[in-house]
């Protein structure tokens, strides 16, 4: 566990100088550049906005504008979403590497988490400018609360990071891994309330209770829906809850990542 | 002194690729920390046996063995990527590894941004890469490629970018496997001069290679692995000689194989019949019985009317010995034996030495000597001795034949069987004479040649 840490710390430079490269990668020779890496969420955005303004209108309480809303649950969720995927796929990707090279191999999952946060943080002035133009029209929305919003990005690093570091591993095992995990994350989606508030559902208590107690990533969205959007601090049990899966992901991941590093490089 | 690398009673076993495993095998790496713990023997494979060996802080060691024998194995132990699966390894001091061809270059990216990767992974930071970067390019040579993708280089590109970062990071230990060996002449005695530098600063290098000249040259000590285990460890020059030795061995074994295969050949196959083209028939069918088609394209291996006959060829050293594998310039003996079917008062016995590239090396007939036949019946064993075979080292092919004096052929082989030599000397081509150089006081030399006066 700390020896994963360790090494993360040890070969930050290296941590840097790769999710540096990897956003430059992805902008080099795009003519719309860093924009590409807006167009999935604001596409997703675009559709479900769509639907659950225009088609369906159901009564979200405490949701207007929805755009807004559902705005500040899918960008962190667009970070969740492919850190997940293309850091399961991480090490299995980068096979060759491990194999031929002396790699500090953690350093791998870790660049797919970072770099999807800075293309995260690239969009977040667009959520920021939204909640302005929504507050200037009279909603009652955002606050001073937004101050918080990095700590629970550096509440939720942690989390994302260790889930991804032990998947990475495991997928060197199980190239099933990243089928399950993608399609796990589908599902997830909707186990989180991104596009409706936790609330909507509470006819269902049984529902209510496993999105709000077995799905890691329900506090965290309700925290950044409760900073940005309610313009409220978190309740206390939203921050123990981000805590506890915080600790409790990263633990287990980085000490699963570190039980299969011996082994990794026969493995993968 | 002190040791930079431990090593003690190590094994290596790998996973042979078992598809139907991989709880078994996750359930091991969790555990035990290893792929194979919970595998039976037949399912895993023994890279490395009971391999042990010191190396001293400021020494070089090499690694010598065939391909297969687990140097590389070894070396990723070493560098750290592989764990033992038993024994124990101790490394003291920052390690850089030139593992693979290539390895750790991203290909999409310049050459620049690969030096700076590779320098984080090797332990430097931005500003101490920042600080020798100007000195990594000079050294690589590829300042006009610097900011191209790497996948644009050639794989001696590839090895100068490579060596040149590696060198740069002051490693106290150099791990390097065979890779120097891709880049050019020029590169090549670059890197050794900066490999002496650097072992010159009392550091230590541990240097897998084929090429036995450049083990020579920096070890002070070699390993010779075969199959995985210690088979000689030592003073580079008793190591390397004996691998010499065992590899001319095997060598001269498997020309003994072929030279029998031939013998059989010629045994089931119906000799040299009353045939008079080289595309006789029969004789074509008996020396390739199973491949009727290509006996056209063929050139004809032998031929002759078959009055008499070359029974067999062996070539003997000093002492008798059949050898097929030869250090230049010791005795040969080319021993023919020749059996006449009928009695002749017309014969020339020959040989002729050929490259594979078909050069005619030496050819050699009692005619050409001055012999003029005058009576041949039944078998016999005819004799060619060369004191002194003074060829260069390679591969050589043997015709024997039999023919009359006008050149009519009794039995002509082709390609008969095949001989390799070995130097003891230095020198190119297919002749290495004795010889020595002379100078008058003109000429000073800082040490003067060892090789002089040899033969």
């Amino acid at each position: 566990m700390t020896k994963v840490a360790d090494r993360l710390f040890r070969f930050r430079g290296l941590l840097v100088t790769l999710v540096s490269r990897e956003l430059k990668a992805r902008y080099r020779g795009s003519v719309l550049g860093f924009f590409w890496s807006l167009v999935t969420p604001l596409l997703l955005l675009g559709v479900y906005t769509f639907v659950f303004s225009v088609v369906f209108k159901p009564r979200f309480p405490g949701s207007d504008p929805y755009v807004l809303f559902l705005m500040t649950g899918l960008f962190p969720w667009t970070w969740v979403a492919t850190s997940l995927m293309e850091g399961t796929q991480s090490l299995t990707a980068n096979a060759g590497l491990l194999r031929k090279a002396v790699f500090p191999a953690e350093v791998l999952p870790m660049v797919s988490v970072l770099s999807n946060l800075v293309h995260f943080l690239f969009a977040v002035p667009i959520l920021v400018a939204g909640l302005i133009v929504g507050r200037l029209l009279g909603y009652p929305i955002g606050g001073w609360t937004a101050v918080l919003f990095p700590v629970v990005v550096a509440l939720q690093l942690p989390a994302l990071g260790g889930l991804t570091l032990g998947l990475s591993a495991l997928n060197v095992h199980f190239k099933d891994v990243k089928d399950i995990v993608g399609n796990l994350l589908a599902l997830l989606f909707y186990m989180t309330p991104i596009i409706y508030p936790l609330d909507f559902l509470k006819a269902y208590p049984p529902l209510v209770w496993a999105i709000e107690w077995l799905n890691p990533f329900t506090p965290y969205a309700r925290a950044y829906q409760a900073v940005l959007f309610q313009g409220v601090l978190p309740e206390a049990q939203i921050w123990m809850q981000m805590i506890g899966w915080s600790s409790l992901l990263w633990l287990s991941g980085s000490w699963l990542f570190g039980r299969l590093s011996d082994s990794l490089v026969e493995a993968v | 002194m002190s040791v930079s690398i431990r090593v003690d009673g190590l094994h290596k076993s790998y996973l042979r690729t078992a598809p139907g495993f991989r709880l078994r095998t996750l359930k091991s790496a969790l555990l035990q920390r290893s792929l194979v713990g919970g595998h039976r023997a037949e399912d895993t494979i023994l890279a490395l046996e009971d391999v042990s060996f010191t190396v001293e802080k400021g020494t070089a060691f090499g690694v010598i063995g065939s391909n297969g024998s687990g140097k590389s194995t070894l070396l990723k132990i070493l560098a750290g990527m592989l764990q033992p699966t038993a024994g124990s390894v101790e490394v003291s001091g920052r390690v850089a590894a030139l593992i693979e061809l290539g390895a750790g270059f991203h290909p999409e990216i310049s050459g620049r941004e690969n030096i700076y990767i590779n320098g984080a992974v090797l332990g430097l930071s931005r500003k101490e890469i920042d600080r020798r970067y100007d000195d990594i390019v000079e050294f690589s040579g590829l300042a006009d490629f610097i900011e191209e993708p790497v996948k644009n280089y050639s794989s001696g590109m590839y090895v100068r970018l490579g060596f040149a970062v590696a060198i740069h990071t002051d490693p106290e230990i150099l791990l390097v496997d065979e890779v120097l060996a891709v880049g050019d002449e020029a590169f090549q005695h670059r890197c050794l001069r900066r490999i002496e530098e650097f072992l010159a600063k009392g550091n230590t290098l541990l240097l897998v290679s084929h090429s036995l000249d450049t083990i020579e040259r920096f070890s002070d000590e070699v390993l010779w692995l075969e199959k995985g285990r210690n088979r000689l460890l030592g003073s580079p020059r008793r190591v390397t000689d004996a691998y010499r030795l065992a590899v001319a061995d095997r060598e001269g074994q498997a020309h003994l194989a072929a030279k029998e295969a031939r013998q059989r050949e010629l045994e089931e196959g119906t000799g040299p019949g009353a045939g008079e083209a080289p595309d006789d028939e029969g004789l074509q069918a008996g020396l390739s019985p199973g491949k009727p088609d290509s006996r056209r394209t063929e050139e004809p291996r032998r031929w002759g009317s078959g009055e008499a006959e070359v029974l067999g060829v062996r070539l003997l050293d000093a002492n008798g010995q059949e050898r097929y594998h030869l250090v230049s310039g010791e005795e040969v003996c080319f021993e023919i034996e020749v059996e006449a079917h009928q009695e002749l008062n017309d014969f020339v016995f020959g040989i002729g030495v050929f490259t594979p590239r078909e050069v005619e090396v030496w050819g050699m007939n009692t005619g050409l000597s001055g012999y003029v036949s005058g009576r041949l019946q039944g078998r016999t064993k005819v004799r060619l001795v060369c004191p002194a075979l003074r060829l260069g080292p390679g591969e050589y092919l043997l015709d024997v034949a039999v023919h009359a004096r006008d050149g009519y052929p009794y039995d002509y082989h082709r390609r008969f069987l095949s001989f390799s030599m070995t130097a003891g000397s230095r020198g190119v081509g297919v002749y290495f004479p004795r010889y020595r150089w002379e100078f008058d006081e003109a000429v000073h030399w800082e040490s003067p040649s060892p090789e002089d006066g040899r033969d």
